[in-house]
């Protein structure tokens, strides 16, 4: 049901409408827990397609696709920080919005609950990567748009990863690349990188962040219900992914970089 | 990055650097001098004639969330857009029409220019502009998103994200929009009289019922003096006037819009410019939506 209280400052449809509801389809090919993953290994991830600087207008910018999910990055900075207040160190902005039409309902265009948490956990992701201590008075701001979802948690990764891509491309000094990668824990058995059918079907998720050039996680986020070890079982599946991931960005920025001399 | 006037060697010699260096300053502390030195050798920053259109690349389908949707290159300008159907009642004195609630949001993430809040007064203003245009031209007649007559109708969520802003946001979106619903789906449904809903079907879907297909040249007046088409986001603020001219797929007239005095050098120019743009559509543009 999306209700939409009259925004004026939009186009406004009829206040109330529904998403269609569909006929009980007997799927014989939807996914049933115990059967094994549909189309790749258990800890195969989605392949990734990135490129750098698409969004001129920006300082830094990437787009990233893997299948279904598609997010476009740019960064602006470092600029000027709005507070009057002295700060030593730069700030690291992050804001994320979700295309009306990225999730299969219907989003209303108003930044929401979901999207800020999205925007947290990402900048939790980058802060420690980034030199802010060479920026005082300064604001880096992360705008991240996606427009296509198929999985939250494979956005926050594929936008993490996006987002340190855009900052590299930026010129924005890093100590390190940051490669971010989802796990689920599905019945027995570690899935990474969950669409969103295999994450409803999970019983618990966990996101890593981390730079593989120094060896170090910058967040976890774990999400849902598993057992400790399943928890440090799901790093360890990530640390194992995230160094390929981690050589996909470089791959990509150094093309950009040969592309563009 | 704005379009530098001299471009940097591959093996970056010194003064060819600081050459661009100074350029690019000049353009950010006297753009409109820079944009003036341009004109008097005819020719534009970005090394295009007066009357000359950017390339145009369209991308149609590849959202699978939405029920249509299209990726549109203008130049640099990108502006995706994705249809999204929901169902609803008809409004009472029109039980049998539809809806169609097009919207242009112009995000922080593609040009400086814009902050983070509310769409700002562009966005509204576009986002009104392309609404008339829509409902003026009937590219989808709204009598033919009835499922039950006063009962369920469809909605077309129509939203436009601009990515990269680049200028001429309104040409590239109305053909994000018109080429997004082109390629929307609706499934099949059917009105339960005994239980009051709607019931979908997964399997079959129709395409939406077009009417005209619009397209949108934009030109922009600078000075009094030069009638520029396809303006970028340097040149847009420099402009006194703005002429958008909306043709069909037919070459017909759908609207004309002007902001601004309209005058070069004691004449009207309107004519003009759609002359012009009736020739870039049938020179250029007469396939954009694809073979129909």
């Amino acid at each position: 049901m999306a209700q939409s209280n009259f925004d004026r400052r939009r186009i406004n449809g009829p206040e109330e409408s529904f998403q269609p509801t569909f006929e009980d389809d007997d799927d014989e090919t939807r996914w049933k827990p115990g059967n094994p993953r549909r189309g790749r290994g258990a800890r195969d991830i989605r392949p990734i397609f990135l490129t750098a600087g698409l969004i001129n207008q920006a300082n830094g910018s990437a787009y990233i696709e893997t299948e279904k999910t598609k997010i476009a990055c740019a960064v602006y900075g470092p600029r000027q920080s709005k507070s009057t207040t002295y700060n030593e160190k730069g700030r690291l902005n992050v804001e994320v919005k979700f295309s009306p039409f990225s999730c299969t309902r219907r989003r209303v265009p108003i930044r929401d609950a979901e999207d800020r948490s999205v925007a947290v956990q990402i900048q939790q992701a980058l802060v420690p990567a980034v030199r802010l201590e060479l920026l005082p008075k300064s604001t880096i701001d992360i705008f991240i748009t996606i427009i296509e979802n198929d999985g939250i948690e494979g956005c926050i990764a594929a936008g993490s990863v996006a987002a340190s891509a855009a900052l590299a491309d930026a010129g924005i000094e890093m100590l390190g690349l940051v490669a971010s990668c989802s796990a689920a824990v599905v019945g027995k058995e570690i899935w990474l990188d969950p669409t969103e059918e295999e994450g409803k079907a999970s019983s618990g998720t966990l996101i890593l962040a981390g730079m593989p050039a120094l060896g170090t996680i910058t967040s976890v986020w774990q999400s849902g219900s598993m057992t400790p070890a399943d928890g440090i079982k799901c790093m360890e599946a990530c640390q194992e992914r995230y160094t390929d991931i981690h050589a996909v960005i470089a791959q990509s920025l150094l093309e950009n970089a040969q592309n563009n001399t | 990055m704005a379009a530098a006037a001299a471009s940097a060697t591959p093996s970056g010699s010194n003064s060819a650097e600081q050459d661009a260096l100074k350029a690019l300053t000049f353009q950010r502390l006297h753009p409109r001098t820079y944009l003036e030195r341009f004109l008097a050798e005819n020719v534009r920053p970005d090394g295009r004639y007066f009357d000359e259109w950017r390339d145009i690349s369209v991308n149609v389908g590849s959202i699978s969330t939405a029920d249509g949707s299209a990726l549109v290159r203008l130049g640099s300008t990108t502006v995706v857009c994705g249809v999204k159907a929901e169902i609803a009642e008809p409004e009472l004195d029109r039980p049998k029409d539809g809806f169609l609630v097009p919207n242009l949001d112009l995000p922080a993430i593609c040009s400086p220019k814009f902050k983070p809040g509310p769409p700002t007064d562009e966005a509204q203003v576009l986002s009104d502009r392309l609404n008339e245009v829509l409902v003026s031209s009937g590219v989808v007649p709204t009598s033919s998103l009835c499922i039950e007559p006063g009962k369920a109708v469809w909605v077309l969520y129509v939203d436009a994200t601009c990515i990269n802003y680049d200028g001429n946001a309104f040409d590239a979106t109305l053909l994000a929009m018109v080429a997004a619903l082109k390629n929307t789906t609706l499934p099949k449904a059917t009105y339960d009289e005994d239980r009051h809903r709607t019931v979908c079907s997964r399997k079959i879907r129709e395409p939406l019922q077009i009417g005209r297909l619009p397209t949108s040249y934009s030109f922009g007046i600078f000075d009094g003096t030069h009638v520029l088409a396809d303006p970028t986001s340097f040149e847009e603020p420099l402009l006194d006037t703005t002429v958008s001219v909306v043709v069909d797929n037919n070459g017909g007239l759908i609207s004309v819009m002007q902001l601004g005095l309209g005058i070069v050098g004691g004449d009207d120019v309107l004519s003009k410019c759609i002359d012009a743009a009736k020739d870039c559509w049938d020179k250029g543009r007469r396939d954009v939506y694809g073979a129909s």
